[in-house]
Parts: C-alpha cells; sequence; structure tokens
C-alpha cells in the first residue's frame, strides 16, 4: 500500500516535470566526467566501472521496476566545459541526478549549475574540502576529502613512530589540500613537519625536488599525486639513491600499475588508499567486490584500473540506491533519497553524513582508508589492528 | 558586402533568445560571445598591427582574477610588513577594475616588448602568460591558488527605477554579453576607421614607410596593446561573474589557442572575421558533441580548422569578399580595395 | 654542497635532453620560418614508436631506437608534403595554424588508438644507480646525454659540413637567391621538416623510457622547447643547445634553493629579464645556422 502511494506520487511528480513524462521508461542518470585531454585515463576508468554498475542493476530489474540509463558526455579536462556538460545534461538531457566531475575544479565549477536547476549530484573522486563546505545542498561525495584521510591516518601515524615528515605533492587543490591537512594532523600529534615540496601536475623530471628532499634531516616523505607522477617518481628516487620512507595518499595510486611501470623501485614504498582489490575476502563487501573484479577482467579492462574504476561502480550504485530510497525519479526524490542512502560499497558503507552550514548541509560518506605495502613487487596490507 | 555581416549578426543574435529557450545552447552561445569578445581584441593587434600576441588569455585571466576578488575581497600580507585588507564590493567596480588594470598590464607589456618585434613579441607574451599563470597557482595567499576562487557573486548592475539588478538569469547575461562585444566592436571600428587605424596599418605594411611619415610606432603598438588588452579583460570579468568560479585554469594555453583560431579562420585585420571565426569555433564543438566520439570530435575539429586554411588561407572574410567582387566588380571595389576596413560603419 | 653537486649533475643530464627537445623547433623555424605546432605531438609519436617497436614487436631497446627515429623522419616527411608545401606562399599565422589543427588531430588520434593510461618501455639497464661519492646518477640517463650529444652533433654536422647543410644553410639566408644558384628549395624544406620531426620523435622515444608514455606527454615538451628556442635565439643550433642547458640549470636551482612552486617559471623569467636588458635576444639571431 505504502508503495503503491509513493509510486503514484512518484507518477504525478513526474508528469509534472515537462517533456520527460513521455520518455520515461528508463531513469537517466548524468555522467559528466574527463575522457579527452589531461585526465583521460582515469576519467576513462571511473566510466567503465558506472557501466558495469548499470548493468548490473539493469539485469536485477532496474530501479523502481525502470531500467537505468547512463548519458555519458566529456568534459574534456576543462572547467569552463564541465559546467557546460552539466547544463547539457539537466537540460537537454533532463537527468534527474548527475554523478561527476573527477577533478575537484572540475567538480567546483558544475556546482553553480547543480543550484541553479536544484539537481542532486554524487561526487566519486573529487577531494576539495570546499565541495562539502560551502553550502551546496545538492552534493553527495563518496570521495573521502584529505581532512578524513588525514584522520584515518592519525593512528597508523602514531604506530608507525614518524619523526618528521616532508611532503611532495601535486601542486593542485588535491596535493595542496592533503600537504595542509595531514600537516594539522602530524603536527597536532607532536610530529615534525619540514619542508613541503610542489610539482607541476604535467611535470615529468622531479630530480630537483627530490636532491632537495634527499638533504633534508626527515625520515618519511608524503607524496600525494596520480599514478603516472608516482611511477616516475620512484624511479627518479631510486636513481638518486633516495631511501626514505615513502607514504603517498589520494587512493589514485593503481599499486599494480606501479609495480608495473616502476619495478623494484616501487619497493618498499607505502600507500594509503581506499580500496583492496587484491584480497577481494577482506572487503567490506566480498561479494560485490568479486562481482565487479569478475566484470572488470570479462570487459578485458586492465586490472590496475580497478582501484580507480570502483568509485564509478559505487557512486552508480549509490545514486540508484538513493533513486530507490526517494521513491521518485525527479530530482528533488532523489536529492531526499540520498539522505537515505545505506548500502556497503567497495570500501565500506555508503551513508551520507551532514557537512557544511547549517540548512544548506552537502553529504558527505566516510569511506575505510587501509594501508599497504610494496615488498618484492607484491603488495601487502599493514595489519594496524590490535 | 561583408560590412553588413556585423549589424545582422547584432539583430540576429539579439532575436535569437527569443525563439531559443534551451539553456545548454544559450549558455554555449554566452561562453562563445565571451571567446569571441577575446577574438575580437587579440584583432586588433594580430590583424590590424601584425604582432601575434600568443599571451592572449593572461589578460583575460588577469581581468577575471581582479573583478572576482574585489568582489569576493581578500587579505594579504606583502613583505616588509605591509597587508592589504579588501572587504569585497560590487561586481560592477570589478569589471571596472578588471579592465582598467589589464590596459594597464597591456600598456607595460607593451611598452617592454615593443622595443621587439615579430617573433620576440610572440615570446614575450608566451613567457608572460606562463609567469601570470604560475603566480596565481603559487600565490595562494591571494588567489587561493589551485583551491579556486568559489561563489563569485553575479554581475549587478544598476537599472534606473529597480536600483541594483543581479544578473543571474542565462538571459540576462547573454544580452550583457551581446552589449559588451556590440560595444567592443564599435570601438575597434571606430579605431580602425580613425587616423590612428591608419597608422596602425601603415606600421603592419611598411615599418621604415610609416616612419618616415612622422608615426611613432611605439606609442601607437602601445595604445593598441592597451585597448586589446582591457577587451580582454572585460571579457574575463563576464566569464568570472557568470561561471562563478576561477581558478588558475582560466590561464590553460588552449583558450589562446581557441582565441587565434577563431581570428586567423574567420580573417584577421578584418572587423567581421573575428566574429565570423568566433561563432563557428565557438558552436563547431556543441555541434559534434552528440554525432561522435570524444576523441573523434577533436579529431573533426583540428581537420576542419585545417580545410579552411586550405580552402581559405586568408580566412573566411576575405575569401567572401574576394568572391562579392568577382561577381559585383563595379561596385564593391572600393571595399575590396581597403578591406581592413570593409564593415567600418555598421 | 652535496645538494648542490647533485643539483648540477641532474642539471647537466636534464639539459641535454632539453637541447635535444629544442634543436628540431629551432631548424624548422629558422629556415622554413614555421612555428611548429606539431612538435610535441611528434615528441609523443616518437615514444609510441617506441613502444610499438620495443614492447608490441619486441625488438631490442637499441634497434628500437633508430626504427623510432626513422619513422618521425617518415612522418615529418608526410606532414611537410601534404599541410606545408601547399601553403608555401601563405604567411606565418596561416601555417601555424594549420600545425596547430595537425597538433589536435595527431594528440586525439592517439588517445583513441591507444587510451589515456601511461605505458612504460622497459630498458636494459640496471635499476641501481651509478655512485661517485655523494652523487648518483642512473645508467639509462646517462646513456640519455650520450645519445643526445650524439645526435646534437650529427645534426650540427650534418648543417656544417654536407652539401645537404650548404643548401639549408643557403636558404636560411635567402630561400630566393638559393632558388636561383639552383638549389631545391622544395627538397631543402621536406628535408628540413624531416630532420626536425626525427629529433622531435628521438627525443620522444628516447625519454619515454625514461619517463613514462603518455598522450600528453608532448605538451609540457613542447613548452619547454619553445623556451629554450627563444632563450637561445631563433634558428641557431648551438644556442638553442645552449638554450637547453640554461633552462635546465635554472629550473634545478630554482626548484632546489627558490620555490618548486616557481620552477617552472624560472626559463620564462630569465626570457622575459634578458629581453628587457638585450631586446636582440641572448644570443644575436644568428647570420647562418649552425
Amino acid at each position: 500500500m505504502m508503495i503503491s502511494r509513493r509510486t503514484t506520487l512518484a507518477a504525478l511528480a513526474f508528469s509534472l516535470l515537462a517533456g520527460t513524462a513521455m520518455a520515461a521508461d528508463t531513469i537517466k542518470i548524468g555522467v559528466n566526467e574527463p575522457l579527452t585531454g589531461a585526465f583521460a585515463a582515469s576519467g576513462t576508468y571511473v566510466v567503465n566501472g558506472a557501466k558495469i554498475a548499470a548493468d548490473e542493476i539493469n539485469a536485477k530489474g532496474g530501479v523502481l521496476g525502470k531500467k537505468i540509463e547512463l548519458v555519458i558526455e566529456d568534459n574534456k579536462s576543462n572547467p569552463t566545459e564541465a559546467a557546460s556538460v552539466a547544463e547539457k545534461l539537466i537540460t537537454s538531457d533532463k537527468v534527474p541526478v548527475l554523478m561527476g566531475s573527477w577533478g575537484s575544479s572540475l567538480t567546483l565549477a558544475t556546482m553553480p549549475k547543480l543550484e541553479e536547476y536544484q539537481v542532486p549530484m554524487l561526487v566519486e573522486t573529487s577531494s576539495s574540502g570546499k565541495i562539502t563546505t560551502s553550502g551546496n545542498p545538492f552534493i553527495f561525495r563518496i570521495s573521502p576529502p584529505s581532512s578524513v584521510e588525514a584522520d584515518a591516518f592519525e593512528p597508523i601515524a602514531k604506530k608507525l613512530g614518524l619523526k618528521k615528515v616532508d611532503f611532495l605533492v601535486i601542486n593542485n587543490d588535491w596535493g595542496r589540500g592533503a600537504a595542509a591537512d595531514f600537516s594539522k594532523m602530524l603536527k597536532a600529534n607532536g610530529v615534525e613537519v619540514g619542508l613541503t615540496e610542489t610539482m607541476d601536475q604535467s611535470a615529468q623530471d622531479m630530480s630537483a625536488q627530490l636532491s632537495k628532499l634527499k638533504a633534508s634531516d626527515a625520515d618519511t616523505i608524503m607524496v600525494t599525486s596520480a599514478v603516472d607522477q608516482l611511477t616516475l617518481l620512484f624511479k627518479q628516487m631510486a636513481a638518486l639513491g633516495l631511501k626514505k620512507r615513502v607514504i603517498t595518499t589520494g587512493g589514485s595510486q593503481n599499486p599494480d600499475q606501479i609495480i608495473a611501470q616502476a619495478g623494484a623501485a616501487a619497493d618498499n614504498t607505502m600507500h594509503l588508499t581506499t580500496f583492496l582489490p587484491w584480497w577481494p575476502e577482506k572487503t567490506p563487501n566480498p561479494e560485490a567486490t568479486a562481482y565487479f573484479l569478475g566484470e572488470w577482467k570479462k570487459r578485458g579492462f586492465e586490472f590496475a584500473g580497478a582501484t580507480e574504476s570502483f568509485r564509478g561502480y559505487d557512486g552508480i550504485r549509490s545514486v540508484a540506491a538513493a533513486i530507490a530510497a526517494g521513491g521518485g525519479t525527479d530530482p528533488a526524490s532523489i536529492q531526499k533519497g540520498f539522505w537515505k542512502v545505506d548500502i556497503v560499497g567497495l570500501n565500506g558503507p555508503i551513508k551520507f553524513a551532514k557537512s557544511g552550514p547549517t540548512g544548506k548541509e552537502s553529504g558527505q560518506s566516510k569511506p575505510n582508508v587501509y594501508l599497504i605495502e610494496i615488498t618484492d613487487g607484491k603488495v601487502k596490507q599493514v595489519q594496524l589492528g590490535g | 558586402m561583408t560590412r553588413f555581416i556585423a549589424p545582422l549578426f547584432l539583430v540576429v543574435f539579439a532575436l535569437v533568445p527569443l525563439g531559443l529557450k534551451d539553456p545548454y545552447l544559450l549558455n554555449a552561445l554566452i561562453i562563445t560571445g565571451i571567446l569571441t569578445i577575446c577574438a575580437m581584441s587579440l584583432n586588433l593587434l594580430l590583424g590590424f598591427t601584425g604582432q601575434l600576441s600568443l599571451g592572449h588569455v593572461a589578460f583575460f585571466g588577469i581581468g577575471a582574477y581582479v573583478s572576482a576578488l574585489t568582489a569576493l575581497g581578500f587579505d594579504v600580507s606583502l613583505p616588509f610588513g605591509l597587508r592589504i585588507t579588501h572587504e569585497g564590493g560590487s561586481p560592477l567596480l570589478g569589471f571596472v577594475l578588471a579592465v582598467g588594470l589589464t590596459g594597464l598590464c597591456g600598456y607595460l607589456i607593451g611598452r617592454l616588448s615593443f622595443r621587439v618585434r615579430g617573433a620576440y613579441f610572440v615570446i614575450v607574451t608566451i613567457s608572460f602568460a606562463e609567469v601570470v599563470r604560475l603566480v596565481a597557482l603559487n600565490w595562494v595567499e591571494l588567489t587561493q591558488g589551485p583551491l579556486a576562487l568559489t561563489a563569485i557573486p553575479n554581475m549587478v548592475l544598476p537599472v534606473p527605477g529597480l536600483g541594483d539588478v543581479a544578473l543571474r538569469s542565462k538571459m540576462q547575461n547573454y544580452y550583457l554579453v551581446l552589449a559588451v562585444a556590440a560595444v567592443s566592436y564599435l570601438i575597434i571600428a571606430r579605431l580602425v576607421a580613425s587616423r590612428f587605424g591608419r597608422a596602425m596599418r601603415g606600421l603592419k605594411e611598411n615599418e621604415s614607410l610609416a616612419l618616415s611619415l612622422g608615426i611613432n610606432a611605439t606609442r601607437t603598438l602601445t595604445v593598441a596593446a592597451t585597448i586589446s588588452a582591457a577587451m580582454a579583460g572585460a571579457a574575463g570579468s563576464l566569464y568570472a561573474h557568470y561561471i562563478r568560479i576561477i581558478d588558475p585554469d582560466v590561464f590553460l594555453f588552449s583558450y589562446t589557442v581557441t582565441m587565434v583560431i577563431m581570428v586567423v579562420s574567420g580573417g584577421k585585420g578584418t572587423l567581421a572575421g573575428p566574429l565570423v571565426g568566433g561563432i563557428l569555433f565557438g558552436l563547431l564543438p556543441v555541434a559534434l558533441r552528440p554525432v561522435m566520439a570524444p576523441e573523434a570530435q577533436w579529431i573533426v575539429y583540428g581537420a576542419i580548422l585545417i580545410a579552411i586554411l586550405f580552402l581559405m588561407p586568408r580566412g573566411i572574410v576575405p575569401a567572401l569578399e574576394s568572391l562579392a567582387l568577382r561577381r559585383r566588380p563595379a561596385t564593391e571595389t572600393k571595399s575590396a580595395a581597403k578591406p581592413a576596413e570593409a564593415g567600418a560603419n555598421p | 654542497m652535496d645538494q648542490l653537486l647533485q643539483h648540477i649533475l641532474n642539471a647537466l643530464v636534464l639539459g641535454g635532453t632539453y637541447a635535444l627537445l629544442g634543436i628540431g623547433l629551432t631548424l624548422i623555424f629558422g629556415i622554413m620560418n614555421v612555428v611548429n605546432f606539431t612538435h610535441g605531438a611528434l615528441y609523443t609519436f616518437g615514444g609510441y614508436a617506441m613502444y610499438l617497436a620495443a614492447v608490441a614487436l619486441g625488438l631490442n631497446f637499441f634497434v628500437a631506437l633508430p626504427v623510432a627515429l626513422v619513422a618521425g623522419l617518415l612522418l615529418g616527411a608526410f606532414i611537410e608534403f601534404t599541410l606545408l608545401r601547399p601553403l608555401r606562399r601563405s604567411d606565418i599565422d596561416t601555417t601555424m595554424l594549420v600545425m596547430i589543427g595537425a597538433g589536435i588531430i595527431m594528440q586525439s588520434g592517439t588517445l583513441w588508438i591507444f587510451g589515456g593510461v601511461a605505458k612504460a618501455v622497459p630498458t636494459p639497464f640496471p635499476a641501481q644507480p651509478l655512485v661517485i661519492g655523494p652523487v648518483s646518477l642512473s645508467y639509462v640517463n646517462l646513456f640519455v646525454l650520450a645519445a643526445a650529444i650524439a645526435l646534437i652533433a650529427i645534426t650540427y654536422f650534418t648543417i656544417n659540413g654536407t652539401r645537404l647543410g650548404r643548401a639549408m644553410r643557403a636558404t636560411f639566408q635567402d630561400h630566393d637567391t638559393a632558388a636561383l644558384m639552383g638549389v631545391n628549395v622544395s627538397l631543402i624544406y621536406t628535408a628540413t621538416f624531416a630532420i626536425g620531426s626525427a629529433l622531435a620523435a628521438a627525443a620522444g622515444a628516447l625519454l619515454g623510457p625514461v619517463y613514462v608514455v603518455t598522450p600528453q606527454m608532448g605538451e609540457l615538451a613542447a613548452v619547454k622547447a619553445f623556451a629554450i628556442v627563444i632563450l637561445g635565439g631563433l634558428g641557431s643550433i648551438s644556442g638553442a643547445t645552449i638554450g637547453g642547458f640554461i633552462l635546465a640549470f635554472a629550473e634545478e636551482l630554482g626548484a632546489g634553493y627558490i620555490s618548486s612552486g616557481y620552477r617552472d617559471a624560472m626559463g620564462f623569467l630569465i626570457i622575459i629579464a634578458v629581453l628587457l636588458v638585450k631586446p636582440t635576444g641572448l644570443f644575436a639571431r644568428a647570420e647562418r645556422i649552425g
């Protein structure tokens, strides 16, 4: 009874949205990702993960009795385009909900559009703190901002007995944010913070920064960057004979790609990550992880991409859960539905907590954070329990 | 023939929102309009004085940052214990300051770099743009660096009888961009038709002759650079208050490339060229988007660019002019003899 | 002190690769008056040619290198023949824009064919670095430096010591006179563009294995190449070589002792400073190339 009433209401709400009511046999989800330009590789991985989730959901009968349909658009790794794409998806394709936009500047650029059209968006990758603290109630994020990651790292830092830490970060919101949040946490725990060096996001030669870090008296270097630059860093560290403890943050490491491309240079590096595809049985949702990895393999994608693409998979599943929980296919119901989402994603429970100014809170889910270490070309989890 | 292009564009684009309700296309037209203003300003340098600025995006970006920071406010400490605190003010003041400050930057760059010509001017402008981008990226206290300036307010205009009106809707922003574009066009048209314009063209075609006739080369070029930069700054301000978030990506070299494509494909040194090139290459990506894969869109974009230059090496507008000339030699000879002035009097 | 020594060594290695990046571009600009916006795409092409030859075809590393170089030579000749030859009479802006279009096509085509994920090319060199006292250097970097110096020397010799080089120099000074004197200017242009492209591809093939190969790798390389050419003066091979080392030292010491955030600004700041003090460039435009 309850359900049927809800559906009637939803249908009513739906028919009020001009133009959409007729084509209502599918529920459209807009996907706004970088498929060309600087972030093409990552955006493509996320989209591949999203497709797996959509196919899985549709095979099981869809949501609210309807199939979901992904409308995927390329934002060209450019903020102006990201805003235009959001506009297109919302107004031309009439999607009631979006997922996007990988990089923080891309996501920030789409946010005024969400407010303008009152359409919710699931943020799957971006890490900038501003996204969930600026009072945009249409934002629901499953990726951890660096402050969440820093908090999760706190017990690990104590256990590792860090004395003095230098930072080497990519010169964008992600790297700068990580350096700021981790410094704050470390200082609060009595760990000394030394240099903070930056590198351009397209830089390939980091030997100048590394030589400087080599000469510093810190025992640990914390690095934030994406997989390609990490690979180069490890190779160049080996070439410089730089042998300090290295911990990477940010969850975009794809350790398998690093092992394959950096070889022995990647040994003894530690990585903070949010997903453990190496041991599906150890993840919070073994069944879903096994299914996701199976599909990933079946479609012929490289295993290394799984640590990036799982966010697309979790993202679409969260959107579908929000649609189901909201009981309607209009933006307002889906926005309400997001607050009721309670599923187990591949890296922990997905459940949105309020973040930002009262009355206009964004949603932030808190994923698990794990520490792994590469030893002899193999990934192993660093046990932190006990 | 082509002298009617600009007024025709103005009428057509003034009427567009009456029939076009699709916000996505309106948004595409607004962005295209902003880039077209940049292209027009670049044309003043590249087309009329022959000096190629490959750092034009610097003025666009400075305009965007100045305007946004004026509206948002900032608190920054400088060396020697100096500290500047600004509370945040009206976006209109931001627009005025953006125009003024980018004009000043253009003047300084002009003064410094017009001691050198040609390739070296290209180089100074590229270097300037790259340094400005890196300052925007690294001076976090002022610009927030890569963390981006967010929640930039919409442009506010004082309207008689209504008080201050914030331009929130697409339609309002569309007409604002159209108005700024029209004013920019008129300024360039008047300038080009004036004595000053003849001095610019004289320098472009035969510098030593122009100098012997008493034209002050550095002064002429500097004035052109100042006006050109100020217009790009105006476009940057419009962009900041429309998109409402800016980060150092506004200095992307690809924006300069887009501006150059618009000017040269449309026809540099013609008044209508940047308009035609701007509309074409502004809307081409929109037209390609639904048709093919993302990578293919870029390939077709590049191929169309090459095809235009192969068929019309001097650009679309000059090609149309010579076509018209061939058809009606008697009536059009005058404007063709002075192609730079074609369309000067809308 | 140890840190300074390491910085100097890094700068020497980096300078060699920068010089290699710069000379192809300066050659084409000097002789053909073309601003080659495909330079970065040709560098990327060299990286992927190396990847295909060494990984997909399984050729030996030292065989794959010349294969990539020759592939760059052929692609360069093809681009000149199809895109630049018909526009010989056009001005510099038109050819620049055609090169921009070609560059966009090449980069997007690479992304379409290979995808955005970085490819690694294994090298036969040991991973352990060569340690000399307080400084260390990897063998592969040493090899790249040696190869870069060899390629620069070969180019220098080709231009200064061969018939082809004499014709190129004559064309550089005055192509109309050169044509009157019986130089086949069209052929010289094709040869120049092919050689410049081969050098860009060689740089990509050498550095691809040091770094990783991605569709965007050429973008930053092109920016650096422009800065180097500017520093060294347009059209001068020795200028570009010196410019490459100046840029490397400025970046390395700037990042090491001033600020890593402004590392990439160092070269441009030098350029602006030089042009203010000495508007004709660091090295006055050479009367002849070489």
